[in-house]
């Protein structure tokens, strides 16, 4: 197959391997694909475009000088991606980086734009529609359960700081995040199956 | 295992999977993983459950300039690993872009004192960059898989299933079979099964049954030893499986 020609009907599989390869192109491609999840998800943690952009700027470097190695058996290539994002602005988070952190939540985030990815329609229709039902599932589990998950994860705060904030008992914090989890997990499951 | 360590720590399974367990925690935790199957099957059960936040999140366009910026770093670094003469990107252009187009207060300074705090930026990048690696490899390489010679890429239909990869990984040793991992398919119906097939010099041969997670993820064996095989294929087909496919394959890894 002549690589620059088809490059663009690869799976993100075989296009991770040409990033690893050092091809300038596929990362290019893997950037177009999924640099705008990626930002998305360090602007809604981290709550500011200037952080966001170093957030995601630093994962996609560490991606392209192989400091993450993507591996198959663990996942989608958009999970890693996101789940490296995710570690950079927890990390960001934490080292106090953001004067002012959205504590995870959406308000204020006015800006909505087409979907970044340059996909096929029926790939951003899909994408439309998973987020869709992950928004669905989240939205039926109980506000204190979502509260402490949505804390953790897009706020980057530990169980403890959680408990405190909300002065509650860590173990009532680690009960909720088990449970909410659980729900979600089947959730998710009634809205794909 | 320990029972009173499992009582003990059983209910941190879940701020482990999002990530919200302290350093001297997460150490105990992961170790406690190693020893105790009842939470590792729970991790990984939950796991799913957290990698779907990111996918609820609204949607936000990434600014330009922070595409350039990339763009001109990876290119650069192409061209000294290729030992060319790189065209290095100018390091300060996306800062400079910001104070232009962020409002910050550095936008206000002389262009000297403007570029003494870009450099303070940039600093302060690189350690936290350096401080984030060693997590990423941690949390990446703690286990390592099976030896394989080689991954191939499946061919997907994406008119049917727009989200789905995946991917064959061959042993070095032929003769103990494959694998093949599955992304971003749909949960079947109950009563479906994804079949998987190796098809050989016209012969098309049943391999295995299996179904895939929540979060679309699934892997399946392939019994036969694919010296001469032709590819592995995958279609949807009745519980417990068909003769034959019923439809044209989903999802093809040409060998």
């Amino acid at each position: 197959m002549n690589r620059a020609d088809d490059i663009h009907s690869l799976a993100d599989e075989e296009v991770m391997r040409l990033v690893q390869e050092g091809n300038p192109r596929a990362f290019e491609l893997l950037y177009d694909r999924h640099g705008g999840a990626s930002f998305s998800l360090a602007y809604r943690m981290v709550g500011n475009r200037v952080t966001a952009e170093d957030v995601s700027q630093e994962a996609f470097l560490s991606i392209w000088r192989s400091k993450a190695r993507y591996r198959p058996d663990r996942g989608s290539v958009r999970t890693w991606v996101l789940g490296i994002v995710h570690h950079r602005a927890i990390d960001a988070l934490r080292r106090n980086l953001v004067h002012e952190r959205r504590r995870s939540s959406a308000e204020g985030i006015e800006e909505r734009h087409e979907a970044p990815e340059r996909e096929r329609t029926d790939v951003e229709a899909a994408r439309r529609e998973d987020a869709r039902h992950v928004r669905e599932a989240i939205a039926g589990l109980p506000e204190e359960q979502t509260r402490v998950i949505e804390l953790a994860y897009f706020g980057g705060f530990s169980h403890s700081q959680i408990a405190e904030m909300l002065q509650m008992p860590i173990g009532t914090v680690k009960g909720r995040m088990r449970l909410g989890l659980e729900k979600l997990r089947k959730g998710l499951a009634e809205k794909v199956g | 295992m320990s029972v009173e360590r499992h009582e003990l720590l059983q209910e941190d399974v879940g701020a482990y999977v999002l990530g919200a367990l302290d350093d001297s925690e997460l150490r105990r935790f992961e170790a406690h993983l190693e020893e105790c199957p009842v939470c590792a099957d729970e991790a990984e059960r939950l796991r799913p459950a957290a990698q779907a936040l990111p996918r609820s999140v609204t949607p936000v366009a990434p600014p330009a300039a922070l595409k350039r910026s990339l763009l001109a770093t990876v290119d650069a670094e192409a061209r000294e690993r290729a030992g060319l003469s790189p065209r290095r990107p100018r390091p300060l252009a996306r800062v400079a872009d910001r104070l232009r187009t962020a409002g910050s207060s550095l936008g206000n300074l002389r262009p000297g004192m403007a570029l003494a705090g870009a450099c303070v930026v940039l600093l302060a990048g690189v350690a936290t960059g350096a401080a984030g690696l060693y997590a990423i490899d941690n949390a990446t390489e703690s286990k390592q898989p099976r030896a394989v010679s080689r991954t191939i890429v499946a061919k997907v239909d994406k008119t049917r299933v727009p989200l789905g990869s995946g991917s064959l990984a061959l042993p070095a040793d032929h003769e103990n079979g494959a694998v093949l991992r599955v992304h971003g398919l749909r949960p079947l119906e109950v009563g479906s099964v994804y079949q998987v097939w190796v098809r050989r010099r016209g012969e098309i041969i049943s391999q295995s049954l299996f179904t895939v997670g929540e979060d679309g993820d699934g892997a399946a064996a392939v019994t036969d030893d694919l010296k001469g095989a032709d590819a592995v294929q995958v279609t949807r087909e009745q519980a417990g499986g068909a003769k034959a496919p019923s439809e044209n394959s989903i999802l093809t890894v040409p060998l």
